[in-house]
């Protein structure tokens, strides 16, 4: 953990909101009793951005939310295994652009089910515990990352339904992986985070050969050579809680503890692994506390949205600097947490999947005419006292 | 100091002349704190004005990027496939209408069910929970216990770290913090923010350092007033030195001239495991330590009047030129060395005198050369080498004014064979055969020079004082472009003395040789020889106690403000260690771990090479330790190992004295020939490289034998599995001659080891490796992993637990069983503590393998444990937050 000292604070943002945009609720819809952990948009291909997946219990829904507030429900599978609970899904496809929805859960084995055929296309098996979170490379949409509480993050081919890589190891996570991303632009790079309160940055550049390789494996993908990277490009210990959350904001990430930190990872050229971070902005959460809470973003990172115990909905402007609020969602019948909000890609319609089983869907109102900011409140420097001993350490 | 900034922007800065203007007219001194206090506000505001900027500007540096990123094209070709799910987008399963002007928060919001699954997922089988592991065929030492020298490795290790398990079916939280038990760890160096330098700085610079500007710092800083003047004292040497570096337009030569030798050498002494010939040494660790040298090499001895000289400005050039001198002092020189060639022999002599009455005279002369003969990796080498050698002696009769010079060379070289195979080595390395020729030229101690001709070294520079006599005139022009040359160059930095210190060391005091090998570039011979001539006392001196040399070379004076040497601080950081009071936790073994099966509760000691000289006495660490002495102790280090004709060492019987209270080994591998000493050559690591695998071969061939006169001999260590023609467990471990394990599910519970093929009973079956780590870690680790439910711990000995949860082999997933058919042993191998599993029966194939754990007594589950009163309230007051993943429970 970097001590915070003078010339070190970070910008924090103010909890009013600047109401700069404003959302209007137009629809819930209930899923069963099972809690919801997972709500994602489809950002692959431009055709279906309308488009979203939910996942919970043995449960996973695809959806297209219609121009009128309307949801209308495209696919329902279920797993036949009552005892599996879905933490996660992401979309991706197939070389040939057929869409994929790739979940995982309870059980650590990873479904990626062709969507236009209504069947499993591969079922990943290797992950030692449950699987916390599923993500695609953008500009690969066949390669998926997956962290679990095996300590391990691992990289698979779901076209071919390769395991290429495992990040884990000597330098590895010591607790479960709950979150990783895909650098946006590096397709080399991804970031890592977990309970072990440590943000990684690993990199698969020396390991690139197999990624292709994995492409025109023929044979068993058992047989294929699986190789360990055990070393992180950087670890940061910004946070002192479980880590539950991280999305890259250009070279800075976003990761969330208690309270989102946007920060720089300053990495020194010369000598792998080793670096320092530089906490820049924080954007605080009210009542946020328990861990498997993720934010998102949309596709342009102008806006994040969060939930919270409560069952309200935070949305920070991420183009502004100190972080301004936007606004607040709260209505009087959502109370359950809210484990996981998709924003569609253009930011207009937030979706915030809750563990009592709904799924809520604001839409942004007044579009056009954004209400001019009020004055923005001057910069808040956040300061620590310097602890003292271990025990204070929150 | 204070720089005037650009004010375009920011309200928040303020130019610092202002204020300083304001408050020494206002005060004037006579309340200095007062003014001191509006000035670190003012400066506080300056630095976090600056602060709000530079992050604005990253910011917007970061938001171009952002969009680069967001533009980049997404796929969207989609193949005819895709058209399915457009269909099915426009006729969807249901349609849930919505709200098309929203709902306010307080209406109520009709809820829609949506139908459950249509189609279904068929059921994939789970595989048996497990947490990543990497497959090890060797012991790792685990980090913790390595120093900041140690690149490799990243500190993972859960001590002095607040680890938060998550326990999923209580929804509970366990903290493993440190605040509990032990003494605080040793405090981090504090890393000020250029901030808090800028103000320490400036205020220091403006208001000097006093105790009430301290105090005024210390509570502006929430520091202690200590840290500050310290702080203020290093910043302070931080631009001294600046300054000094931007007046100093050194030259570069890769590493930093200004630092010692030592800090260049630092990963060659920290890195470098003595034990396994290897740098980065995984199991060993870095910084192990220096073993003093029992014995010295003695130095390259050669005559001096043979020697061309090395260049025109070679000092030689200016000596020649004194008629008779050279001519006298080359014959006694060679008295000497003919005198230091017994004494050598001497030497070479010592290490035949062991403990335990083995005594076996190898002919010296030869030894070095038949050892390398009978190594068939090397063989090629030698045989290259021999060619040259032959060559080169043809060579060296063809050179004038030599008068014995072959037959001595002859000597030297059976005398020292693989000095000069190693020289050769690193001459051919480097791509410059020349070097190892002027090397087996040379040699001649200087000092016998020095006494010689103490009035005709070049000296003071002045060429005057050097008449040549019956030289030409070109001797004169030299002897003059010499002391110009010279002259720039007479500073003697920090790292060209310890390079000439090596030198001296190397080849003895050569200054041809220690100007073209070590110091090329930067001196000449002629600088180097009169350098050797002003520190010829000291140079003596030390020389005579060469030991010294390596670790307080340092001392030498204008080099005292060199850093500690990191290993250093590790001893202070294992002292203290040691030191902490867990010693009663681990005696209770509080968490699950699994144990020697011999059942014997009190543990191996670990052991660490004895640095006694020649011979161990009473007062040997070994001894005290009741570890025997391996072949890495006493003069063990810096490859002064000295290595038994691998032949003598099988047909050796293992007249090894093993007392059960103090066991203690003869320095088996001590009485022998030598693999040179290639210690800390500077600019030799290539070569390094290369005889580290000739040595390396001799390392396994005697660690070999050694492994297996000591496991034979052993009684100690549990009943030897002995088959037949006396096959050892050692050998088997070393050999790694284990049986095919496969891994599956287990019949018991989660995975299982099972054996490929059938074995008779005591076959040995594998090695439980893991990571090495401390008890105190294994103490925090051990809570976690009973919260798990698994544990992969095994006592190893006093100091380390093995830890197979994160690295490991298969064999850590052979279950417990009260009935076993397995056994696990401790084994000492080769100075190393390994875990054996063995047959405690006849296993038949693809029969799954149990061992006994043997769950100490009082191993009741951590749990279940009362918690220690006071530190639990504290943990629990932590625990609160993010602990739980769900509200309620």
């Amino acid at each position: 953990m970097s001590k915070i000292t003078l010339g070190n604070e970070s910008l924090v943002g103010s909890l009013t909101p600047s109401n700069k945009k404003s959302y209007k609720l137009t629809n819930k819809i209930q899923e069963g009793k099972t809690p919801l952990y997972s709500v994602a948009f489809n950002f692959i291909d431009a055709r279906y951005f309308t488009c979203f997946v939910s996942a919970g219990g043995n449960g996973i829904n695809l959806y297209n939310c219609l121009e009128d507030g309307s949801i209308s429900l495209l696919y329902a599978f279920a797993d036949e295994d009552k005892e599996e609970e879905f933490n996660t899904a992401s979309w991706a496809c197939g070389v040939e652009g057929n869409p994929f929805v790739v979940a995982g859960g309870e059980k650590g084995i990873i479904r990626v089910i062709d969507v236009n055929n209504e069947k499993i296309h591969k079922s990943l098996v290797g992950h030692g515990d449950l699987v916390n979170e599923i993500r695609t490379q953008p500009l690969k949409p066949q390669l998926v990352l997956s962290a679990s509480k095996d300590e391990s993050v691992r990289l698979w081919n779901v076209e071919t339904g390769i395991c290429i890589l495992i990040f884990a190891g000597t330098g590895g996570h010591r607790n479960e992986v709950i979150s990783v991303d895909f650098h946006p632009s590096d397709k080399h790079r991804f970031v890592s985070c977990g309970m072990d309160t440590t943000i990684k940055i690993w990199s698969m550049k020396e390991f690139w050969t197999y990624v292709e390789k994995s492409f025109t494996w023929k044979d068993d993908p058992s047989k294929f050579p699986t190789k360990f990277v055990e070393l992180p490009v950087f670890t940061a210990s910004v946070h002192t809680d479980f880590v539950d959350c991280n999305r890259w904001v250009g070279d800075f990430i976003l990761s969330k503890s208690d309270e989102i930190l946007l920060w720089e990872p300053i990495l020194k050229e010369n000598s792998p692994g080793e670096g320092t971070s530089d906490v820049l902005l924080r954007y605080p959460i009210p009542n946020c506390n328990l861990w498997f809470i993720k934010f998102s973003c949309d596709l342009s990172l102008n806006y994040l949205s969060i939930g919270n115990e409560e069952g309200k909905i935070y949305v920070w402007d991420l183009k502004s600097c100190p972080p301004v609020l936007v606004t607040v969602l709260s209505h009087n019948q959502s109370k359950s947490v809210i484990r996981q909000t998709a924003m569609s890609t253009d930011g207009n319609t937030i979706l915030a999947a809750s563990e009592d089983g709904t799924i809520w869907r604001w839409d942004a109102i007044n579009k056009e005419q954004a209400v001019t900011v009020e004055a923005q409140p001057p910069p808040i420097l956040h300061q620590y006292r310097r602890r003292e001993g271990k025990s204070q350490l929150k | 100091m204070v720089t005037e900034t650009d004010d375009s922007d920011s309200s928040g800065r303020i130019r610092i002349e202002d204020v300083v203007d304001d408050d020494i007219d206002d005060d004037a001194g006579e309340s200095l704190v007062e003014g001191l206090d509006e000035k670190l506000n003012h400066l506080k505001r300056k630095i976090q004005g600056e602060r709000v900027r530079s992050i604005q500007e990253r910011f917007e540096v970061n938001k171009k990027k952002v969009d680069v990123h967001v533009t980049t094209p997404f796929s969207s070709n989609g193949g005819d496939d895709s058209d399915v799910f457009c269909t099915r987008m426009g006729k969807p399963l249901c349609k849930l209408t919505g709200f098309p002007h929203g709902v306010a928060e307080r209406d109520y919001v009709p809820t829609k069910d949506v139908l459950s699954g249509s189609v279904r997922l068929p059921s994939a089988e789970r595989i048996p929970p497990y947490t990543t592991w990497i497959f090890l065929d060797r012991h790792e030492f685990h980090s913790d216990v390595l120093n900041q020298n140690q690149r490799m490795v990243e500190d993972q290790s859960v001590v002095g770290r607040r680890q938060i398990y998550y326990d999923q079916h209580g929804g509970e939280t366990l903290i493993c913090s440190d605040s509990e038990e032990e003494p605080e760890p040793e405090e981090e160096k504090r890393e000020y923010s250029e901030g808090e330098d800028c103000i320490i700085w400036l205020i220091g610079q403006e208001y000097g350092m006093g105790e009430e500007v301290q105090d005024a710092l210390s509570q502006f800083l929430i520091l202690d007033a200590s840290e500050i003047l310290e702080r203020y004292n290093e910043l302070k040497l931080k631009n001294q030195q600046n300054v000094e570096a931007f007046s100093d337009s050194g030259f570069k030569l890769g590493i930093s001239l200004d630092k010692g030798l030592s800090a260049a050498l630092d990963s060659f002494d920290n890195l470098f495991c003595r034990r396994c010939l290897v740098f980065d040494c995984r199991l060993h660790g870095c910084s192990q330590p220096l073993i003093s040298a029992s014995e010295k090499q003695p130095y390259w001895s050669d005559y001096e009047g043979d020697r061309n000289p090395c260049s025109k400005h070679c000092y030689l050039q200016a000596v020649r030129e004194v008629p008779g001198g050279s001519s006298s002092f080359a014959s006694k020189t060679e008295e000497k060395a003919s005198e230091e060639g017994c004494s050598k022999a001497d030497s070479f002599d010592n290490p035949h005198d062991p403990a335990g009455g083995v005594n076996l005279p190898v002919e010296k002369t030869n030894t070095g050369s038949n050892n390398l003969d009978s190594s068939s990796g090397i063989e090629q080498d030698n045989k290259t080498r021999e060619k040259r050698e032959a060559t080169r002696l043809e060579d060296s009769s063809d050179l004038p004014n030599l008068s014995n010079k072959k037959q001595k060379t002859a000597v030297l070289d059976t005398k020292m064979p693989l000095v000069n195979t190693i020289s050769r080595l690193e001459g051919d390395q480097g791509g410059k055969s020349e070097t190892s020729e002027v090397n087996r030229d040379s040699g001649a101690s200087l000092k016998e020079l020095a006494e010689y001709i103490p009035d005709k070294t070049v000296h003071d520079g002045g060429s005057s004082s050097f008449k040549p006599e019956h030289g030409s005139g070109k001797g004169t022009m030299v002897i003059a472009e010499m002391s110009e040359t010279s002259q720039p160059s007479t500073e003697w930095k920090p790292i060209e003395k310890d390079l000439y210190l090596k030198g001296v060391e190397m080849f003895g005091r050569n200054s041809c040789l220690i100007a073209r090998n070590l110091l090329s570039g930067l001196k000449t011979c002629l600088d180097v020889s009169s350098y050797m001539r002003e520190n010829e006392v000291s140079v003596i001196r030390r020389s005579s106690t060469p030991n010294l040399l390596l670790d307080e070379g340092r001392t030498d004076p204008g080099n005292e403000d060199d850093e500690v040497p990191p290993r250093t601080r590790l001893f202070r950081r294992k002292g203290k260690a040691r030191k902490l009071k867990y010693s009663t936790k681990s005696a209770g073994h509080p968490s699950v771990w699994k144990r020697i099966a011999g059942g014997k509760n009190q543990s191996c000691k670990q052991y660490t090479p004895c640095g006694c000289l020649s011979m161990c006495g009473k007062d040997c660490p070994c001894l005290t330790n009741e570890t025997c002495c391996e072949k890495y102790c006493g003069y063990a280090d810096k490859f002064n190992v000295k290595w038994k004709q691998f032949s003598i060492l099988y047909k050796f019987n293992p007249a090894v004295v093993f007392n059960t209270g103090a066991r203690k080994v003869v320095k088996t591998v001590s009485e022998d020939v030598i693999v040179q000493r290639v210690n800390a050559e500077a600019g030799s690591v290539r070569a390094l490289l290369l005889v580290e695998n000739v040595i390396q071969m001799f390392a396994e061939i005697a660690g070999l034998g050694l492994a297996r006169f000591i496991s034979c001999g052993d009684g100690s260590l549990g009943e030897a599995p002995r088959r037949g023609e006396g096959q050892c467990g050692n050998m088997r471990l070393l050999l790694r001659q284990q049986q095919r394990i496969l891994l599956g599910k287990s019949d018991v519970a989660g995975w299982g080891a099972f054996l490929k093929n059938s074995v008779s009973k005591n076959e040995y079956l594998g090695e439980y490796t893991g990571e090495l780590i401390s008890h105190r870690e294994a103490d925090k680790r051990g809570k976690i992993y009973d919260r798990a439910n698994s544990s992969f711990l095994f006592d190893l000995n006093d100091q380390f637990v093995l830890d197979a949860q994160r690295k490991g082999d298969k064999l850590k997933f052979a279950n417990h069983s009260a009935k076993p058919n397995c056994y696990a042993k401790v084994m000492f191998v080769a100075g190393d503590h390994r875990v054996g599993i063995f047959a405690n029966e006849r296993i038949e194939a693809s029969e799954e393998l149990f061992y006994d754990y043997r769950y100490g007594p009082d191993q009741a589950p951590a749990w279940a444990r009362k918690p220690e009163g006071s530190s639990k309230k504290d943990d629990s007051s932590i625990t609160h937050r993010r602990a739980r993943k769900h509200q309620s429970h």
